[in-house]
């Protein structure tokens, strides 16, 4: 369809539109307000709230905007004596049964209801009869429900449906007793739940961890970026006398559209988490002491310099990806100021055989996920590890797209999909399947056999106009993950497809273009031969690293551990020597490069909780204290500029140079841990947000084995079984769990109960306990 | 001259069977159009030339609406009979599907041979269980005589029919919220346009029409369309059944010619009851404004005189009052009808059904106020007119006219707080 | 000329200071009216605007709701609130401080309440020290459980111009 423009005159006022487009997308555009309620550019028109109706000249009914399309020659009123009637007749009744419970309400003050009613509303109620009452329906730990307040514009309903993926809310019952609910008594699950407060007009629903908290005058809006996943999902932080009160989402089309996941929306809570570290710490004759910022920065100083003794090799620094661009530079460079290369970031990678991309990223940009017609994701949950980024796989599948999965479990999905389930050492021959559908002929592909269904992925991805191959956190924590990269490499060189990776942290991109891989450290070799003196960065070493057991026993041989970190933990506690409190997301200034490479920079907000800091400053001065050159920046965009100089223009890319035939680490016999990491425990600051915690997403440490596997260790439901990985064990309640394949047991990763364990992706023995 | 189409053979042994059916003439039509394969624009003509209206209260010309659909467009059609009769007053459907199901499976079957439609659906209201299972009986026979399924009558055309019962919603009457009812979605009505010829069941074009329109079809092209159109008077063409019930002696339904004169029409129900006067009627169906019954009389039923007496003819739902009637009791029970029975989907029917009925049922229970007739004649503009469908304009219509007409005895309900009867 | 004579002839008789005392005198009998503070009170209008106090609801339910929109009319500040939600889940406030050394007495606490919990009474008398400026929830549930008889006298006494 070709998109010609037509004329159209609003209020006396020429607009031009494109053919067809309706007249309240043209009016906002021209600047021109029409009140609307159940409207929102981003769900479908359902026209039922009749606030938008203006009049079209010749019409002789009043039409509502939204659902109008624009004519030539068209004539609208949107002030005329009939639209201002229809609109304010609507108000009348929409107020009729709405309660005047406005100063109880959270929504006060930033209403649209509100807003609306006093351009159109009477000041005279003229309905003396009873109003309605609706009980209130608990739909989980996230959003609190007052439905008595609601207008039924089933925006709500709307967006289940259409965004999420899920219809878990609905509206039953008839005319006045209209509901919204979730028909039976349920919580309301979607990973994107919290959106349902932003689309809702009115009070109805409301964050509940933000309940009765603040007034929406009293809040001081600060712009910032997620801290969790890739997305780099833009947000507004919502600060009371410095306090972080509420995360709401920033529009921005090219990446998080107007969404925001619920991580990112709720994980603000754990900033004011108990555990928080709030003082400088010194271990001194095996007690934790509190001491001021200079006997801390000094011990952690002399400390370093005692355990290198000379050999900068004997130092390493851990930094976490969720870390800004910043945090990393400075580390880095302390590191290389004392003779060390040993930095790494990548503490859930499982295999970090050469070959590998050394600056990986997505491969396009955000937006353009959504227009691919053919997608083959190779051990990724994207709902959970970047619930945005699968909202935009989810547009591409609505579209038409297929879209494929080969994953060590069986993903709840809401889009059609094939998934090919399998064990971890499986996946790659299910990839080498498809590289042999392609008539590829190198390594292990030779060795496999292409059934049609990987002969008609093959053809998919080829003929496809748009196709990615895109690998996820799942095949970066794959003992075999260099061979996953040679075959996906395979597979979308030869189909066309381009080459993708869905990185796992927030800054994970931007962390591989300052530590490169080649030349830097890598995890498992500087816990494999400890180093004397480590620097944590922000991460708790049971829970972020990729072998918990391994990263124990590395930080007990250690002469001396320094850790920035924004939480107290036992297992920090148990390592670190010295621990530096570090502000934490909303409190530090910085940037992160987002999986599409995208550089986002922003600025703190909130007051540092205590005497924690930022941890660009807390390296600089470290820096300065051990008397390193380099380290007298002002500001971080100083740190920034410095970055940006040092990169050159260096871009992220997919490059990858491996033999498709190496030896693989995973064996294909007996059984497999899938250590995959559930979405709300995927960094130190998400495990400790309160309400999230509440969530139905919310697991503790488990085995979960399908029912045949279980029936075969003489396993069952409820009961115990023994985890034995390498000469770590654990007892673990035992969950029968359909989606994971055969002889494999999924011990997820990231939670209490798991630090003794192994790698996350490995062999493992189970037994009765 | 009555009972000459959708009821032609009331009176002959169990026309509901298909052998009876077919041995009074039935089927004989559908036979002639497979057979010849009469071009489907040639039908459509004859369907304009009987100037048939749409029977379900709109009025729309049936033959005008069959060619919104292009036949030869590629892609499914569907066809869809709406037996949802659910206005208070209105039971004329019911005895088409008690008494001549046939002739609307044959008209169906026609209908959607004019289309193209290979897929048909009878929603039934929820309530008629039994003429649910008669029509069910007749679809069954008429399968099994090969008049439906593949390849009807050797003739090449499918065309599958299946019946579907309501759970009991006025809304879904409405052509859309019956499409969506059908889907197995809240029976909504969907915002037009899109019109269900473009945009119907299922995201098809759709056509739907009323049972009695359907069930007229095969006696058109039997008879020809000018001999129905001559049935009836200038723009409205052809006969009509009338369900006629209140305060009269013989309640039912009667099929008589358009523009039969009312007084002639009550002479046939036999009568005003008791020999009172008539006060008031409502010609076509509770959605329709009252008349006064001396207006009433001088008038005909046809689509035109009764739309210039200020009401509508609707689906010939004609109910008669006598001064015996309280016009404020009256109008709280249709009041209450139409809040029950709002989807709930657009604010001013959802929320004024509600308030229209709570004003009323106060001024009928003494508690009224001057006022209130101010307030429910400024509210009832501001429902109709402003919402999806028509539910809106017909819950505010009556209030219109009662008030139009019978204001004095709301007053005096208000002043001596009790009735004027 | 005389002008001269007529001063002269006041002056000679004094006549300027016996009108003096004939006022002297007039007040000398008639009944006084300095009002004896403190033994005697003057009236005072129902709106008048001393000390704060919050009110209760007759089952003993404090009536303030944590709205806010006291703290945010106050000219002067001097209002701070903190609010969650109670155990029952129902709105209230954790803290309730108004620093009586900002408050300007403007009523206007009052005026915005919509639950008329935030009032001010006829109390006048009572001494603040700078170390003790801030008068908090607790202190005023005690002033308003006090006076609440004279709170609700007054509030009835004003609604029918409200």
């Amino acid at each position: 369809m070709s998109e010609q423009l037509v004329t159209i005159e609003i209020d006396g006022r020429e607009v031009k539109a494109k053919a067809g487009a309706m007249l309240i997308d043209v009016a906002d555009e021209a600047g021109i307000h029409i009140p609307r309620f159940c409207y929102h550019k981003k769900l479908s028109v359902s026209a039922n709230c009749r606030m938008c109706l203006v009049e079209v000249e010749k019409v002789p009914r009043p039409l509502p905007a939204c659902a109008t399309p624009v004519n030539d020659g068209m004539k609208v009123k949107t002030q005329s004596p009939l639209a201002v009637t229809a609109q304010q007749g609507t108000m009348e009744f929409l107020l009729i049964n709405h309660p005047l419970d406005c100063p109880i309400c959270d929504q006060g003050g930033e209403c649209e209801l509100q807003d609306v009613a006093v351009g159109y509303g009477s000041d005279v109620c003229r309905y003396v009869e009873g109003k309605r009452v609706v009980a209130d329906k608990n739909i989980g730990p996230l959003v609190a429900t007052d439905l008595t307040r609601c207008i039924q514009c089933t925006r709500c309903v709307r967006f289940g449906a259409e965004i999420a993926g899920v219809r878990e809310l609905g509206a039953t019952g008839r005319g006045e007793h209209m509901q919204i609910g979730t028909y039976i008594e349920k919580s309301v699950d979607s990973e994107l739940s919290g959106n349902i407060i932003d689309v809702c007009p009115v009070g109805s629903l409301t964050s509940k961890p933000f309940r009765f908290r603040a007034r929406a005058w009293e809040l001081v809006q600060r712009d910032a970026v997620a801290p969790h996943d890739s997305m780099g999902s833009n947000v507004h932080l919502h600060l009371r006398n410095g306090e972080i009160m509420r995360v709401v989402p920033k529009e921005n089309e090219a990446v998080n559209e107007c969404w925001l996941s619920d991580r990112d929306r709720y994980s603000y809570q754990g900033i004011y988490s108990e555990d928080r570290l709030t003082k400088p710490l010194v271990k001194k004759d095996g007690e934790w002491q509190e001491v001021d910022w200079k006997e801390a920065l000094e011990a952690a100083a002399n400390g370093l310099k005692a355990a290198a003794g000379g050999d900068g090799d004997q130092l390493a620094a851990l930094v976490s990806p969720n870390s800004t661009q910043e945090e990393i530079w400075l580390a880095k460079k302390l590191l290389q100021g004392m003779g060390s290369d040993n930095i790494d970031y990548r503490l859930r990678q499982g295999d970090f055989r050469p070959g590998q991309p050394d600056r990986p990223w997505l491969g396009m940009a955000i937006a353009e996920l959504e227009e691919l017609d053919a997608v083959l994701i190779i051990g990724a949950n994207p709902r959970q590890d970047q619930p945005l980024l699968g909202h935009r796989l989810r547009k591409a599948a609505m579209k038409g797209a297929t879209i494929t999965y080969i994953n060590p479990l069986q993903l709840v999905l809401n889009y059609r999909s094939s998934q090919w389930v399998t064990t971890p050492a499986g996946m790659l021959e299910e990839l080498a399947a498809v590289g042999k559908g392609l008539n590829l002929r190198r390594g292990i592909i030779a060795q496999t056999k292409a059934e049609d269904r990987h002969k008609a992925l093959a053809a998919s991805l080829k003929e496809a106009g748009k196709a990615a191959v895109l690998l996820g956190p799942m095949a970066l924590a794959h003992p075999d993950a260099s061979m996953i990269w040679g075959l996906a490499d395979a597979v979308a060189e030869s189909s066309g497809a381009t080459l993708g990776l869905l990185p796992e942290a927030a800054n994970s991109t931007g962390a591989g273009m300052i530590c490169e891989a080649e030349n830097n450290g890598k995890v498992r070799e500087l816990l494999e031969n400890p180093r004397k003196g480590y620097l944590l960065c922000n991460l708790e070493p049971s829970l972020d690293l990729h072998d918990p057991a391994l990263a124990g026993k590395a930080f007990d041989k250690a002469e001396f551990v320094v850790a920035l970190s924004a939480f107290r933990g036992d297992s920090l506690d148990a390592a670190a020597d010295v621990q530096l409190p570090l502000a934490t997301f909303g409190e530090t200034s910085g940037t992160f490069v987002n999986a599409a490479g995208d550089w986002q920079s922003f600025a703190g907000a909130a007051k540092p909780l205590g005497e924690a800091r930022p941890g660009w400053k807390i390296l600089r001065v470290l820096g300065n204290v051990l008397e390193i050159s380099g380290f007298d920046q002002d500001d971080c965009g100083q740190v920034l500029a410095e970055i940006e100089e040092s990169l050159a223009g260096r871009k992220p890319e997919n490059k990858v140079k491996v033999d498709v035939n190496e030896e693989r680490w995973m064996p294909a016999e007996g059984m497999a841990r899938i250590g995959d990491v559930p979405i709300y425990a995927a960094d130190p600051l998400v495990r400790r947000a309160s309400a999230l915690q509440e969530t139905v997403h919310h697991v503790e440490a488990a085995v979960r084995i399908n029912a045949e596997t279980a029936k075969g260790l003489g396993l069952e439901e409820g009961g115990q079984a023994l985890v034995s990985q390498g000469d770590g064990q654990a007892t673990l309640p035992v969950v029968i769990d359909e989606t994971v394949p055969a002889n494999c047991a999924r011990v997820q990763s990231a939670l209490a109960g798991t630090e003794k364990l192994g790698a996350a992706f490995g062999a493992v023995t189970l037994t009765k306990a | 001259m009555a009972n000459e189409v959708c009821l032609r053979f009331l009176g002959k042994e169990t026309p509901w069977k298909l052998k009876n059916y077919q041995s009074y003439g039935g089927y004989e039509v559908l036979k002639k159009i497979l057979s010849e394969k009469t071009p489907p624009a040639q039908i459509i003509e004859e369907m304009k030339t009987s100037n048939l209206r749409g029977r379900g209260g709109a009025g729309f010309p049936t033959g005008v609406k069959w060619g919104f659909i292009n036949r030869d467009a590629p892609g499914k059609k569907y066809l869809v009979c709406n037996s949802d009769e659910g206005e208070p007053g209105t039971f004329k459907d019911r005895d088409i599907l008690r008494y001549n199901p046939h002739q609307l499976v044959e008209g169906m079957i026609i209908a959607a041979y004019v289309i193209g439609a290979n897929l048909g659906y009878n929603y039934i209201r929820g309530e008629f269980w039994n003429e649910y299972r008669r029509f069910q009986d007749a679809i069954d026979e008429a399968r099994e005589a090969g008049l439906l399924g593949e390849n009807i009558l050797g003739s090449g055309f499918d065309f599958e029919l299946h019946c579907h019962l309501g759970a009991g919603a006025y809304v879904c009457g409405e052509e859309t919220a019956l499409l969506e009812s059908i889907e197995g979605k809240k029976g909504q009505p969907r915002f037009k346009p899109p019109f269900p010829a473009m945009v119907g069941l299922y995201g098809e074009p759709t056509i739907i029409n009323n049972t009695e329109s359907l069930a007229s079809v095969p006696v058109i092209l039997e008879k020809g369309g000018e001999w129905f159109k001559n049935l009836g008077v200038e723009n409205s063409g052809g006969t009509k059944l009338f369900s006629i019930s209140g305060n009269i002696n013989n309640p039912g339904v009667f099929e008589v010619p358009m523009g039969i004169k009312f007084s002639e029409l009550l002479e046939m129900a036999g009568g005003m009851k008791d020999g009172r006067p008539c006060k008031a009627v409502i010609p076509g169906g509770s959605s329709a404004p009252v008349i006064p019954g001396a207006r009433m009389l001088d008038l005909t039923m046809d689509y035109d005189c009764i739309q210039k007496a200020g009401s509508m003819l609707g689906s010939g739902a004609v109910i008669v009052m006598d001064d015996r009637q309280c016009m404020v009791k009256v109008l709280e029970r249709m009041s209450y009808f139409y809040y029950e029975e709002s989807c709930g989907q657009c604010t001013p029917c959802r929320e004024g059904t509600g308030w229209l009925y709570r004003v009323v049922s106060r001024i009928e229970n003494g508690e009224g106020r001057m006022e209130d007739l101010d307030l429910l004649d400024d509210i009832t503009p501001k429902i109709s007119g402003r919402t999806i469908c028509a539910l809106g304009d017909a819950a505010a219509g009556p209030v219109q006219g009662m008030l139009r007409h019978f204001r004095d005895e709301f007053e005096y309900h208000i002043t001596h707080k009790k009735c004027m009867v | 000329m005389l002008k001269t004579m007529r001063d002269y002839i006041k002056s000679l008789f004094l006549l300027e200071l016996f009108k003096g005392m004939k006022l002297t005198g007039y007040y000398l009998f008639t009944k006084e009216f300095t009002v004896q503070y403190p033994e005697e009170r003057a009236p005072m209008s129902p709106r008048f605007r001393g000390l704060h106090a919050q009110r209760r609801y007759e089952n003993g339910e404090e009536r303030c709701i944590a709205c806010k929109l006291c703290e945010a009319v106050c000219p002067a500040q001097a209002i701070t609130i903190e609010a969650e939600p109670r155990e029952d889940g129902s709105r209230r406030t954790t803290r309730y401080d108004i620093d009586l050394f900002k408050c300007i007495f403007c009523g206007y606490c009052q005026e915005s309440c919509p639950v008329d919990a935030i009032v001010e009474t006829r109390v006048y008398e009572y001494t603040r020290d700078p170390s003790n400026r801030v008068i908090d929830k607790e202190e005023l549930l005690k002033i308003g459980d006090k006076y609440e008889a004279q709170i609700s006298a007054d509030i009835a006494a004003q609604a029918k111009h409200r």
